[in-house]
């Protein structure tokens, strides 16, 4: 019954009521809007960042996150590889071998990480071929060859088929010099990445690594990284669970610990988010306030009324809280529905923000964004229009039921 | 044993600024099938008197007991739950709930007392039936005539079985067609099933059929007249 009322009340004044309830749903789908895009653009940045730089997991010696040195090898990277070969989840794996050093040229150094890669195992993980904007990739018969981001190649002032010298230091503290041709040039879209990072090939890299001082203490592999990508991120944690529980000696990280900056990301993203929603919130609530105070007022006489005849406070309370949760739960939907419409239409064009948005690209993000709406957000923004109406209720409920009969009966 | 006992009422609104007694030491028995109407000039109390008596307003000296319940014993709280078991209210106006059809306003406060469906039902018929509105049941009141209207509340009231009903100037919005036959439909309730009415009102027409005239006059029962 309190229910019906309740229902029924708001299509009294319908002018008044489609007023709130567009304005909500207006609220709403702006709001759906803007947290769609923001997901959008986390999911693709972490995507982006997987599939680019940190793939899903990487196992380390434990020595190795701390210092880039050539001595912190995996010493069972065989078995780590066998045990890999045989996981159903994963998609691909590739070794590498790791050393800080610095490229130059005769006109211009860097400092680098060196990334030796095997090339066919390399490219299901990373893309890296994929990522070649000039020039190509490794190629078979020639040993000493070199990937270069094309910020690094700008800054040494070469270019393809030029020759670059790589240093860096031995298994035995030796420096050592290399002499690389470059191949290709590549761009990931993450400045940062890019300019930290040349590739060559692994077996190239690990022989130049080797100790001549003591050659019995060289390991038949330089192994420092072991990168895996999986079919799917979800399968992220029993993968992990499974690999540490196997190799205690070594380090097993996700992209999530490896990459500070998608967290730092992440972090800010829900940040935002969350003051998003509560200025939406403040922003409906004076409007629902505003409405449901109208409405008591106006019917003060029929409260009056109610109450007279022996309709109980807590009764008379929920009415107008009812009344306005009811407001709510029609534009809410219709909200959300248009928001849903919005993401739907966007969904194979995206929203292309390169006019607006020119640094995006040095952070890894890309210019075209994809909204993306999940159940999560839709409950996220269900439950706040809920508590938003829920709030605005109770001023105008408090309002309803402080009246006293009486007078709310001899008003004329 | 009299349904309202009443002894010293008096009611002073504004005590601290300019007050204005409204009434001024009221004494009143009203036993159970009385037809009682408070007659008097306006403002000489009657909506007070009414509205104490209902448990709408409390006294500023006086007691009231209603069904043998001292009144001031009561929280507001409590008053809201006597007024919906004890006591029927029909207003000069907007006593209706514009929402409700006649048969949902009909059965509002035995919706609030929780009764089960099949008396509600049975209930709401022979009310309707009583005041003669039984082919209504589907309109809302705004489809209704003031005098229609006005019945379908004695309805309302009478619905839970109260022990009196309280009609402050119940047809002073009416034309006087409807005023009598609303008071027929009263009188006839009260003849046919012993319910206690009482009312105020102005109106000379009116006031010839009731059994009992109370005349209040500046706050005081100047003249107590039965026939
Ligand atoms: N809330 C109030 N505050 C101050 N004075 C009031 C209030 N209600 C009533 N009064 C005064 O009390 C007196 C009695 O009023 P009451 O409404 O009981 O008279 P009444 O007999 O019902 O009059 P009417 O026939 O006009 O309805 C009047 O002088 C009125 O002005
Ligand atoms: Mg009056």
């Amino acid at each position: 019954m309190l229910l019906k009322i309740a229902w029924r009340n708001i299509w009294r004044s319908k002018t008044r009521s489609f007023v709130v309830i567009l304005s909500i749903a207006m609220g709403v789908w702006a709001l759906a809007f803007i947290l769609s895009f923001s997901l959008g653009m986390t999911y693709s940045y972490i995507e982006n960042a997987i599939r680019d730089q940190w793939s899903h997991l990487q196992v380390h010696h434990p020595g190795f996150s701390e210092d880039k040195l050539v001595k912190y090898y995996i010493s069972n990277a065989d078995e780590v590889l066998d045990s890999l070969a045989g996981m159903p989840e994963v998609q691909a794996v590739t070794p590498r071998t790791i050393v800080s050093g610095m490229v130059s040229s005769s006109r211009g150094a860097s400092g680098v990480e060196v990334v030796g890669v095997d090339p066919e195992l390399e490219t299901a993980v990373t893309h890296l071929e994929s990522e070649i904007v000039e020039g190509g990739y490794f190629s078979q018969k020639r040993k000493s060859e070199i990937i270069l981001s094309r910020r690094t190649a700008e800054r040494l002032k070469v270019g393809l088929r030029n020759r670059v010298v790589v240093t860096f230091q031995n298994l035995d503290g030796t420096i050592t010099s290399v002499a690389f041709r470059v191949v290709g040039l590549f761009s990931t879209g993450n400045m940062l990445f890019d300019e930290g990072r040349v590739f060559v090939k692994r077996k190239t890299l690990q022989s130049h690594l080797m100790s001549s001082e003591n050659p019995s203490e060289n390991p038949g592999e330089f192994i420092h990284e072991i990168a895996i990508f999986l079919h799917n991120t979800d399968e992220l944690l029993p993968v992990k669970k499974r690999l540490q529980a196997s190799f205690g000696n070594l380090q097993v990280q996700d992209y999530r610990e490896l990459s500070p900056d998608i967290e730092l990301y992440e972090s800010q993203i829900q940040l935002s988010n969350t003051i998003m929603i509560t200025i939406f919130m403040l922003a409906l609530i004076f409007g629902i306030v505003n409405t449901m105070l109208m409405a008591v007022l106006e019917r003060y006489r029929e409260l009056g009324m109610l109450m007279a005849i022996g309709m109980n406070k807590p009764k008379v309370f929920a009415m107008v809280v009812l009344e306005t949760l009811f407001l709510g739960m029609v534009a809410a939907p219709l909200g959300l529905g248009l928001g849903w419409l919005t993401v739907f239409l966007l969904k194979d064009n995206g929203i292309d923000l390169s006019a607006f948005a020119k640094g995006m690209e040095r952070f890894g993000l890309d210019t075209v964004v994809y909204p993306l709406l999940s159940t999560e957000l839709y409950l996220q923004i269900a439950v706040a229009v809920f508590v938003t109406a829920l709030l605005a209720s109770l001023y105008p409920a408090l309002k309803a039921i402080r009246l006293r009969p009486v007078e709310a009966l001899q008003k004329v | 044993m009299p349904i309202i006992e009443a002894h010293g009422l008096t009611k002073t609104y504004n005590p601290d600024k300019v007050p204005v007694h409204a009434l001024r030491g009221v004494d009143l028995t009203v036993e159970k099938g009385e037809f009682t109407a408070i007659i008097g000039p306006s403002g000489s109390g009657k909506t007070t008197l009414l509205n104490i008596i209902g448990g709408l307003d409390r006294p500023t000296e006086g007691k009231i007991r209603v069904d043998g319940i001292d009144l001031s014993t009561l929280t507001d709280n409590q008053l809201i739950d006597f007024r919906q078991k004890n006591i029927g209210f029909v207003f000069q106006s907007y006593n209706l709930i514009p929402v409700l059809n006649v048969a949902e306003n009909t059965e509002f406060v035995m919706l609030l007392q929780k009764r089960p469906k099949p008396e509600r039902e049975r209930r709401v018929e022979e009310l309707l039936k009583a005041v003669g509105l039984e082919d209504k049941m589907d309109k809302r009141p705004s489809e209704l005539s003031g005098g229609q209207q006005q019945r379908v509340a004695v309805a309302r009231a009478l619905a839970p079985k109260p022990s009196f009903i309280l009609a402050d100037e119940p047809t002073a919005n009416l034309d006087s067609k409807s005023a009598f036959n609303l008071l027929d439909i009263m009188e006839q309730l009260n003849r046919e099933e012993g319910i206690t009415f009482i009312f105020s009102t102005h109106d000379s027409r009116v006031i010839e059929r009731a059994r009992r005239v109370l005349s209040l006059v500046d706050g005081e029962i100047a003249k107590d007249e039965r026939r």
